[in-house]
């Protein structure tokens, strides 16, 4: 029975992580660029939304609204500095280390606005019940859902909807999409549009079942979402959602069996194994061998 | 319908079209040849708006398309069929065609009215239409990349050496959809190599050589000049 209550909180709140890591994969799979200052930008959309409560009390809808708007915003202004400009074949570096540029930008912004360094941040739900012995906490379950739907509707955009099916033109060949004058600027400004929206609502449910925000929180989200990535598959959406549900796993598995000092530790020894044993993460082989094929066709 | 008056184009220092002036008519099937690296890729690469010219001009339908954007070119009526890589390999055929549409997503109607006749056209395409287009035969491909340039409505298709890399069989077939394209009035400028498959479906020949316009005439003008018809029709035909 512990050992299910171990699994159970680890898959509830691993289901924050496969949001964030499916952020990442939508830049890194769609569009082949890694952003670090991803998870500055939703910390920053999140103390912003607070400093607006403060002044105009807004409410925890209208913060969670702010957060959604902000973060938006914050992305294409990331996009626009450091991504656009470097969308040709060979721009993968530069805008990875412009992005460290933006994410140390960002943080900054962040800690004006966070003065006494933590916040309080409302939360909403925070009864819990037990189902047979099972402890469950109302709002990790309400973050769960949300996770399952938000899932749903990143792919029904990306595989149903007419700006999905030109991001996966745009992104599977670039190039050609040019040549048909498929408008990549705005294809590319949605994506990260898209990834940040999506990126907050996971801030969001993180950040009101935590009931605080810290200067960490965005390394934390950068951190959580490269590394649920990368254990699931770089680059494959299915491959996120594991990768995000199996962190959360050994995480709490971690914590309770070993003690919450080895849960980084054990992480980072599992994610080295799974690297070594199969390249590119769990779902992530398919990925490498288009690749390979791409770049052995040239 | 198209006219192209003096055009260069450069890839850094170095000339890739030189002066390059050529007329395409209305409902008339214009073919471009020359040998590897004669700047016809670039020539059309220009004429669509992919690459920005450094001089001259480029008129359809008698407005100035040298400084617009390729999509709005596309909106124009003008679309390209490039050459090699085709279509989106991860997308599925159908996929593929609604890409060419991208124009005019929001006449949702008017789209799915054009991919059943773009099927129809095409049945292999239908059969296939939720396989990744990647997976497709070379000449299979071909015809994707057609059809989804027929989903853009074109007025004036540019087609980038549709015949290259397929069996003989298949590249009969190509040049089959291409002259009953032209059949039924949709304009044309074809860029090739095979002159002696592009010359029988050809009403006006052009002959491009390191970015300059060598010759311009008829096919049987070419028939009637033997130096130009041993210089491309003799050695094409031979290797
Ligand atoms: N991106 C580029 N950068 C520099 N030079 C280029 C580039 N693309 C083409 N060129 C050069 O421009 C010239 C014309 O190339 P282009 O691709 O237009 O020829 P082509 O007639 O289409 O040849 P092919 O029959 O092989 O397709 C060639 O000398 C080529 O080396
Ligand atoms: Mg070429």
């Amino acid at each position: 029975m512990e050992f299910l209550q171990t699994c159970l909180d680890g898959l509830l709140f691993g289901s924050a992580y496969s949001l964030l890591a499916l952020s990442f994969s939508l830049l890194f799979g769609v569009m082949k660029r890694v952003n670090l200052a991803f998870g500055s930008s939703l910390l920053l959309s999140a103390v912003f939304a607070l400093w607006v409560d403060s002044i105009l009390s807004v409410g925890i809808i209208g913060i969670f609204l702010v957060m959604l708007g902000s973060s938006a915003i914050i992305n294409i202004y990331v996009e626009k500095i450091c991504f656009y400009p470097h969308r040709g074949n060979y721009g993968a570096i530069v805008s990875m280390i412009s992005s460290f540029a933006i994410w140390m930008q960002l943080d900054d912004l962040s800690s004006f606005l966070l003065p006494d360094r933590t916040a309080s941040f409302p939360s909403f739900l925070p009864d819990s019940f037990f189902i047979i012995d099972l402890f469950i906490r109302i709002d990790q379950l309400f973050l769960f859902f949300i996770a399952v739907l938000m899932t749903g509707v990143f792919f029904y955009v990306l595989y149903k909807t007419n700006y999905g099916l030109l991001l996966r033109g745009v992104s599977f060949d670039g190039e050609l999409a040019r040549k048909l004058g498929v408008n990549s600027s705005r294809i590319s400004s949605f994506a990260f549009a898209f990834s940040g929206v999506f990126g907050a609502i996971a801030a969001f449910l993180i950040l009101s079942t935590e009931s605080q925000v810290t200067p960490f929180f965005g390394f934390w989200c950068t951190l959580k979402g490269l590394v649920a990535m990368m254990l699931g598959g770089i680059g494959s959406l299915p491959g996120a959602i594991i990768g995000g549900l199996f962190l959360g796993l050994i995480e709490s598995n971690v914590i309770n069996y070993l003690g919450a000092e080895y849960r980084d530790i054990c992480t980072y020894l599992i994610l080295l194994f799974i690297l070594v044993v199969k390249p590119g993460g769990i779902m992530g082989s398919a990925i490498l061998r288009d690749e390979r094929a791409a770049s052995e066709r040239i | 319908m198209l006219k192209v008056d003096d055009l260069v184009t450069s890839y850094g220092l170095i000339k890739a079209l030189r002066n390059v002036s050529l007329e395409a008519e209305k409902g008339k099937l214009t073919c471009i040849l020359g040998p590897n690296g004669a700047g016809k890729s670039t020539l059309l690469f220009t004429i669509a708006g992919i690459l920005k010219s450094d001089r001259g001009s480029i008129q359809f339908l008698g407005r100035q398309i040298s400084k617009m954007k390729t999509s709005e070119i596309v909106k124009e009526g003008l679309v390209l069929v490039p050459e090699n890589r085709l279509v989106f390999p991860h997308l599925s055929v159908r996929e593929n065609l609604l890409a060419g549409a991208f124009s005019r997503f929001s006449r949702k109607d008017e789209v799915e009215e054009d991919v059943e006749s773009v099927y129809q056209r095409f049945p292999i395409l239908k059969e296939r239409y939720l396989q990744e287009a990647g997976t497709l035969s070379g000449g299979e491909q071909q015809m994707l990349a057609v059809a989804r340039a027929l989903m853009a409505r074109p007025k004036l298709l540019l087609m980038d050496e549709p015949s290259v890399g397929l069996a003989p069989k298949i590249v009969n077939t190509i040049f089959e959809i291409i002259k009953t394209l032209s059949e039924e009035g949709i304009s044309i400028v074809l860029v090739e190599q095979n002159a002696v498959k592009a010359s029988a479906i050809a009403d006006h020949i052009y002959l491009l050589d390191q970015g300059e316009i060598t010759f311009s005439g008829s096919p049987d003008e070419i028939e009637d000049n033997d130096i130009i018809k041993r210089a491309y029709l003799g050695d094409i035909t031979e290797s």
